[in-house]
C-alpha cells in the first residue's frame, strides 16, 4: 500500500454506517479456482471436503462465505490464501498459479500478497499495536523510518493512532481486531482475507470492523474475502455466497 | 523492532518459567566448572610437573625405601645435573591448629637448588644449615602455626614416635602457583641421627635429580634404573609429571568419575532447558502459525526458536560464571588454598574453563532448542494455526 493511497483513504473514509454493499463489478478476476477437490484423512477413511468446486472472485470484489460448520469454508479460505493445498485442481490467485510453489515461494508470495485477518485477532502478546503491525514489513527490505512511516498510516486507516505503543492486552477486542486489520493491510496486499472477523466481537465493535472493511475495500480497492456465521456481517458484503457440503450454492 | 526483538521478549513471557530455567542452567553451570577446577587443580601438580626433573622410587612400592648411598651414584650419571632426596616425616600439629600439612627430611644443601620453585632467602638458608633442629616451612603453614623466624615449633609424627622439637629457622615463598605453601621441610641428617629413627637408618624415601636434556628424559630414567638392577634394592624412575600421577593413584579413578559427573550436570541441564523450551514452543504454536500465515518462512520460526533456547541458556551460563568468578575464585577458593594448601595450593576457576562452560552453555542451548525448533517449523500452517492451547 503507497503512502498515498493510504492517506488519500484515511481522507476520504465515509462515515461509520454509511449504506455499503461492496464491490462486485471487477472486469478480471482476482482468485480462479477450477475443479479444486480436498479430501482429508482421518485414519484410512477418506473425508472429501470440496467437491469439484469452481470459484471466480473479481478483483476490488468483497466477497463473503457462508455455511454451516464442517462446509469447507475455512478449507476454501485457506487454499485461496495460499496456506493450504487442494487434493486436486487449480489455484490462480492475483495472475500467480499457487500449484508448483514450494512452501517457502508460498510464504512470501503471502507476505506480498495475502492481509490476513483472524476471529481472535491472534496478535502477539508480548509486542505492542504498533510492533504487531511492523510485523510483516519485517519481511521487506524497507529500513526502520520507512517501515514506521507505513506503520503509522496503517495505524491512522484503523483509528488507533493513539493505541500504537499499548499491548494487546491494553486493547478492547474491537481495538485488537483493528490493529490486526492495520496488520492486514501494511505490507499493501492485493487480497483480505478474513476468516470469522467478527465472530469475537459485540455488535458495536463488529459494525466498526465491518465498517472499517468497507472502507478498505471501496476506497483501497482492495479485493476482500469474508468467511462469516454473522448474517450482519455478510450483508455489508457485495457477494454471498452459500457453501453446503463442499459445493457452492 | 527486529527479529531478534521478538525472540528477546518472548524470554520473560512465562516469568517464573524463564527464571527457574535459567536458575537451572545456572547451578548447572557452578557445579560443571566446580568440578572442572577441582579436577584441574588436583591434575595442576602434574601438568605443571618440571619436565628437566626426574624422580626415584623403590621399584616394589613408594613405601619402601632405598639406601642413602644411591644418591652418591645418582650424582655419577653424567646427565644428572644435580640430585636430592628427601624422607616422608609425617608430620603433624598436635595443636590441631592446621588438620593436616605434608612433613619431608630433606637434604639441606641440595633440597631447595633442586626444588627450586620454593624461594628461600639466602640468610635463612645458611642458619638453616648451622642449625640442625631447624625447619623451613611454607609462608602460608606459618601463618595457620602463628610462628615466625625463630619460633620454636613442636610436632608430632605419624612414623616416629614423641614429640619433635623444632626451631623455625626460615619460611618459604611459592614462585610457582601450584607449590604446596603449607609443606614443612626438617634436615634429613638430624632424623638420620635421632634414635627414634634408628629403624629408618641411613635411608632414604625417594629421589629427586634435575637433567641436563629433558627431551631424552626416558633414556636417562633407564640409565638411572640400570645401574641398580643387579642390586637388592631396585629402582623405578619416572618423570615429575608421571610420579606426581603415581600419588594421585586410586583417586585418578575418581577423578575420572567427577569428569563424567560434570558431563551428566550438562545432560540433566540441557534435559531441563529442552523441556522448558519445548513446553514454550507448544504454548506458542498457534502465534507461530499466525506468523507462518502472514509470510515468515519455516527458518525464521526455527531461527525465533533457537535464539530463545540459547538466550537463556547462554543468561544462565554467564550467572554461573559470575558466580563461580564471586563465589569461588573469589571466595572459597583463598579460604581453601590457606587452609588445605596440601590438597588445593592453587584452587581457582581458570579462565578456559569459564570459557569453556559458557560456550558450551550456548551449544547445549542449541541442542535444546534443535528439535521443538525443527518439529515447529515443519509443522503445516493450518495444523498450527488449528492448535490453541
Amino acid at each position: 500500500m503507497s503512502e498515498n493511497q493510504m492517506t488519500e483513504a484515511t481522507k476520504t473514509a465515509g462515515a461509520p454506517g454509511e449504506p455499503y454493499r461492496g464491490t462486485t463489478t471487477g472486469t478480471e478476476s482476482i482468485v480462479t479456482l477450477s475443479k479444486i477437490t480436498k479430501t482429508f484423512f482421518r485414519g484410512s477413511e477418506p473425508i472429501r471436503v470440496l467437491e469439484g468446486l469452481d470459484l471466480d472472485v473479481p478483483n476490488g470484489s468483497f466477497e463473503a462465505l457462508m455455511g454451516p460448520s464442517g462446509s469447507g469454508k475455512s478449507t476454501l479460505l485457506n487454499i485461496i490464501a495460499g496456506l493450504d493445498r487442494p487434493t486436486s485442481g487449480a489455484v490462480r490467485v492475483a495472475g500467480a498459479d499457487l500449484g508448483p510453489m514450494s512452501d517457502s515461494e508460498l510464504a512470501r508470495w503471502r507476505s506480498q500478497t495475502i492481509g490476513f485477518v483472524f476471529q481472535s485477532f491472534n496478535l502477539i502478546p508480548v509486542l505492542t499495536a504498533a510492533q504487531n503491525v511492523e510485523l510483516p514489513l519485517l519481511l521487506t527490505s524497507l529500513s526502520r523510518a520507512d517501515r514506521a512511516r507505513h506503520v503509522a498510516t496503517a495505524m491512522r486507516i484503523v483509528s488507533l493512532e493513539d493505541r500504537m505503543h499499548h499491548y494487546p492486552r491494553q486493547l478492547s477486542g474491537g481495538q485488537e481486531q483493528r490493529v490486526a486489520i492495520a496488520r492486514a493491510i501494511v505490507n499493501d496486499p492485493k487480497i483480505i482475507v478474513a476468516d470469522e472477523p467478527t465472530g469475537d466481537l459485540d455488535r458495536k465493535s463488529a459494525d466498526d470492523v465491518l465498517t472499517l472493511m468497507e472502507r478498505l475495500n471501496k476506497e483501497l480497492k482492495k479485493t476482500i474475502f469474508m468467511v462469516t456465521h454473522d448474517p450482519a456481517a455478510a450483508e455489508r458484503a457485495g457477494v454471498v455466497r452459500k457453501l453446503d457440503k463442499g459445493a457452492l450454492q | 523492532m527486529n527479529l531478534a526483538t521478538y525472540a528477546r521478549r518472548n524470554l520473560f513471557r512465562r516469568r517464573f518459567r524463564s527464571i527457574m530455567t535459567v536458575l537451572a542452567v545456572t547451578v548447572a553451570t557452578v557445579i560443571f566448572c566446580l568440578i572442572r577446577t577441582l579436577v584441574v587443580v588436583w591434575h595442576a601438580g602434574v601438568d605443571e610437573a618440571a619436565t628437566d626433573r626426574l624422580a626415584t622410587r623403590h621399584k616394589v612400592s613408594f613405601t619402601m625405601e632405598l639406601p642413602k648411598h644411591y644418591i652418591d651414584e645418582i650424582r655419577q650419571v653424567p646427565e644428572v645435573k644435580a640430585a636430592t632426596w628427601a624422607n616422608w616425616f609425617g608430620a603433624k600439629d598436635p595443636k590441631e591448629r592446621v588438620p593436616f600439612f605434608a612433613g619431608f627430611a630433606v637434604d639441606s644443601d641440595s633440597w631447595f637448588d633442586v626444588l627450586d620453585e620454593m624461594q628461600v632467602p639466602p640468610d635463612q638458608l645458611a642458619a638453616w644449615k648451622q642449625t640442625p633442629n631447624g625447619v623451613i616451612i611454607g609462608d602460608l603453614l606459618a601463618k595457620a602455626l602463628d610462628v615466625q623466624v625463630g619460633s620454636r615449633l613442636v610436632i608430632t609424627s605419624d612414623i616416629y614416635p614423641g614429640d619433635w622439637d623444632f626451631k623455625v629457622v626460615g619460611i618459604y615463598k611459592p614462585l610457582r602457583k601450584t607449590a604446596d605453601r603449607n609443606s614443612l621441610v626438617l634436615r634429613w641428617d638430624f632424623l638420620n641421627n635421632d634414635p627414634r629413627a634408628g629403624f629408618a637408618k641411613d635411608k632414604i624415601g625417594w629421589l629427586v635429580s634435575r637433567i641436563t636434556d629433558s627431551v631424552h628424559s626416558a633414556e636417562i630414567s633407564r640409565k638411572i634404573d640400570t645401574r641398580f638392577d643387579q642390586r637388592d634394592d631396585q629402582t623405578l624412575t619416572t618423570s615429575e609429571r608421571a610420579f606426581n600421577l603415581s600419588f594421585l593413584g586410586g583417586f585418578s579413578a575418581v577423578l575420572g568419575a567427577f569428569d563424567y559427573g560434570s558431563l551428566i550436570i550438562l545432560l540433566i541441564m540441557t534435559l531441563i532447558l529442552a523441556n522448558a523450551i519445548a513446553m514454550s514452543v507448544r504454548e506458542r504454536t498457534h502465534e507461530y502459525g499466525v506468523m507462518r500465515a502472514i509470510g515468515f518462512p519455516p527458518r525464521h520460526i526455527l531461527g525465533f526458536i533457537l535464539a530463545e533456547s540459547v538466550l537463556v541458556a547462554l543468561v544462565g551460563g554467564l550467572i554461573g560464571v559470575g558466580v563461580v568468578v564471586l563465589a569461588i575464585n573469589n571466595g572459597i577458593g583463598p579460604v581453601l588454598e590457606e587452609n588445605m594448601s596440601g590438597f588445593f595450593p592453587y584452587f581457582r576457576a581458570p579462565l578456559w574453563v569459564l570459557g569453556l562452560a559458557l560456550g558450551l552453555s550456548g551449544v547445549l542451548g542449541l541442542i535444546a532448542g534443535a528439535i521443538p525448533a525443527w518439529r515447529m517449523s515443519r509443522l503445516s500452517v493450518t495444523d498450527a494455526l488449528r492448535r490453541i492451547d
